[in-house]
């Protein structure tokens, strides 16, 4: 995130008076009282639920829904699932955009329309991907085994997001398509706001690509590929919209997510103790990766 | 980067790679770049199809991508004989009043923050502050604003979408008109008043008028994720006067008998809007896609 510059303090002093605040304090007051009720208030709430049992006069303060959690295997596999599902799609994309950028960052016909046709699949409403993967992935009359039914291949196996052992590979497909083309537009944006000097010099030196590449364009391009990789990594530990679409989890538990989990046990067996002990387990999760990436960050910034 | 430098790089890249790179380098490059195209439309045309083809066309063996005869029996069966014409009137209602309330809000929130000096860094504390609200996973809040908006009777209402999303976009809209009351001179205000404008009068008659494009820009953002949320919506309405369309369609999907054509149809009403919107906001997609973090 970058730094507030800082205000006035080099200039002279000004007739207007910036530093009396009152008007501001009137400016942000109606944000924060709205956040305050809306995001700050449940998180209390939240944590009232998750430390307590029973109900009206017997509701009393425990630990028994984290104690649960812990020997829970079924959410020690949603667990699982989730960090598998975010590793292997984070990687995917990352190579995939990065290749992408680098093959765009170059004057084109047709580039800006190139990327805009590259980014449709991101803005599409999550529901919508869902909808047209299990288009797509229907065994019987979904376009891929069709297409490859028609090329003679035997599809009978390829039964994607119904089989226990290819559902997981499914969403996470899905995700990649999705979303490789977010790491392409923030990597894209981050060549081309590189400065011309370095690589002048690299080609006055006599520099291969390979060198310019992993000696300036890498490290030129590291900030870039962190708040990529960040705001990436946060969504994909949070999934919910497109796994709840293609397989609700299933077939059995096979694509069960935390998110998932968490909303079975709230919504469906109405334990919102549990539901909500087990929010602050995923939120500690994303607050620890997420921290990993910003110190990084602010590594880069310092350096 | 302003576009004069972008425009300065590109041609002088152009000098400086039109030697290095053959003909047939291009020509792979293009190849590559249309099968990502493909790749990336592909399923989405798929989809349209099936929401324009008759059921023998639809189950048809191969695939019929290409040849198959036209029909929008889909779309009125979905839109008028079934309640998706209700969603997207919820959904297209929730989006419009909760972008201009969370827009309204954070811009003067945004412009306190981003132009008056506040003591012991409380500019860049709460800023910090409001950001983090935005960072825990929604399936969080998920459960305390069920029990919030069940205490409230406010439970399938579009009341409580309204809220719930405006809340939701607050952070999003402060750090991107912060970004944009920053990038202005503060001369611009001071001169003002030295015209005899008061601080409120400069904020209207001299600095909204000027950040417009990025008002504009963050306002689609906000729709675009309003239209598109589900996870809230699924949460927090189940009746059909309350519902939007993405939960709509999910509770269709999910149920044995589907009526792909009926699906497909309301999938592209949609996704069509949302394209448009995009296409709107092209210039501003990196910075609002990292919340401002980069000025692409």
């Amino acid at each position: 995130m970058s730094a507030q510059p800082s205000p006035t303090s080099q200039k002279k002093p000004t007739r207007w008076r910036w530093r009396e605040p009152s008007l501001a304090y009137v400016l942000i007051a109606p944000t924060v009282a709205v956040l305050l009720a809306l995001s700050v208030y449940p998180l209390i709430y939240a944590v009232k639920v998750a430390f307590q049992s029973g109900t009206g006069e017997s509701t009393h303060w425990t630990l028994e829904h984290f104690t649960r959690l812990l020997s829970d295997g079924f959410f020690l596999a949603a667990l699982g699932h989730t960090l598998l599902y975010a590793a292997a799609a984070l990687t995917f994309e990352f190579l995939l955009g990065l290749g992408l950028a680098l093959l765009v960052d170059r004057p084109l016909r047709g580039r800006g329309l190139f990327r805009a046709l590259l980014l449709v699949p991101m803005m599409l409403p999550p529901v919508v991907v869902g909808v047209v993967w299990r288009l797509m992935l229907n065994p019987d009359f979904g376009a891929i085994n069709g297409t490859l039914r028609s090329v003679g291949f035997n599809t009978d196996m390829l039964t994607w997001t119904a089989s226990p052992k290819l559902a997981m590979l499914s969403v996470i497909a899905v995700d990649v398509w999705q979303w490789t083309p977010f790491i392409f537009l923030v990597l894209l944006a981050g060549l081309q706001a590189m400065p011309q000097e370095p690589y002048e010099a690299a080609r006055l030196d006599g520099s291969s690509a390979w060198q310019t590449f992993r000696y300036i364009t890498l490290p030129l391009l590291k900030p870039a590929m962190l708040i990529a990789l960040l705001l990436r990594t946060m969504d994909l530990l949070r999934v919910f919209d497109q796994i709840f679409i293609l397989t609700e989890g299933g077939p059995g538990f096979a694509t069960e997510t935390v998110s998932l989990y968490i909303y079975r046990a709230a919504f469906r067996f109405f334990d919102f103790g549990y539901a909500a002990a087990m929010s602050f387990v995923l939120l500690i999760i994303t607050n620890l990766i997420s921290a990993g990436y910003i110190r990084l960050l602010q590594r880069q910034e310092a350096a | 980067m302003t576009a004069q430098t972008r425009q300065a790089k590109l041609s002088n890249q152009n000098g400086a790679s039109s030697m290095r790179q053959s003909r047939r380098a291009r020509l792979v490059i293009y190849i590559t770049l249309i099968l990502a195209v493909v790749a990336a439309l592909a399923p989405v045309y798929w989809m349209l199809t099936i929401s324009l083809k008759s059921e023998v066309d639809q189950f048809a063996s191969p695939p019929r991508w290409l040849l198959f005869s036209p029909t929008l029996a889909h779309y009125a069966e979905a839109f008028v004989s079934r309640s998706f014409g209700q969603y997207l009137a919820t959904s297209a209602t929730v989006a419009v009043l909760s972008t201009i309330c969370s827009v309204t809000l954070g811009t003067f929130a945004a412009y306190g923050l981003a132009r008056f000096r506040m003591p012991a860094k409380l500019n860049r504390r709460l800023s910090l502050w409001i950001l983090s609200t935005r960072m825990f996973p929604p399936i969080v809040s998920a459960v305390p604003l069920f029990m919030m908006m069940r205490d409230l009777r406010l439970l399938n209402t579009m009341a409580a979408l309204v809220i719930v999303y405006t809340a939701f976009n607050l952070p999003f809209v402060v750090w991107m008109m912060r970004g944009f009351f920053q990038e202005l001179p503060r001369e611009l205000e001071e001169a003002a008043m030295v015209d005899g404008d008061s601080r409120l009068g400069a904020l209207f008659r001299i600095i909204l008028p000027l950040v417009v494009p990025g008002l504009a820009a963050t306002a689609v953002f906000c729709l675009i994720m309003s239209w598109n949320e589900f996870l809230l919506a699924l949460v927090l309405t189940q009746t059909d006067a309350a519902m939007t369309l993405p939960v709509g369609i999910a509770g269709r999907v999910t149920q044995y008998e589907i009526k792909w054509g009926v699906m497909s149809a309301a999938g592209v009403v949609a996704m069509l809007p949302i394209l448009i919107f995009a296409m709107a906001v092209q210039r501003y997609l990196v910075r609002g896609l990292s919340l401002g973090a980069v000025k692409g």
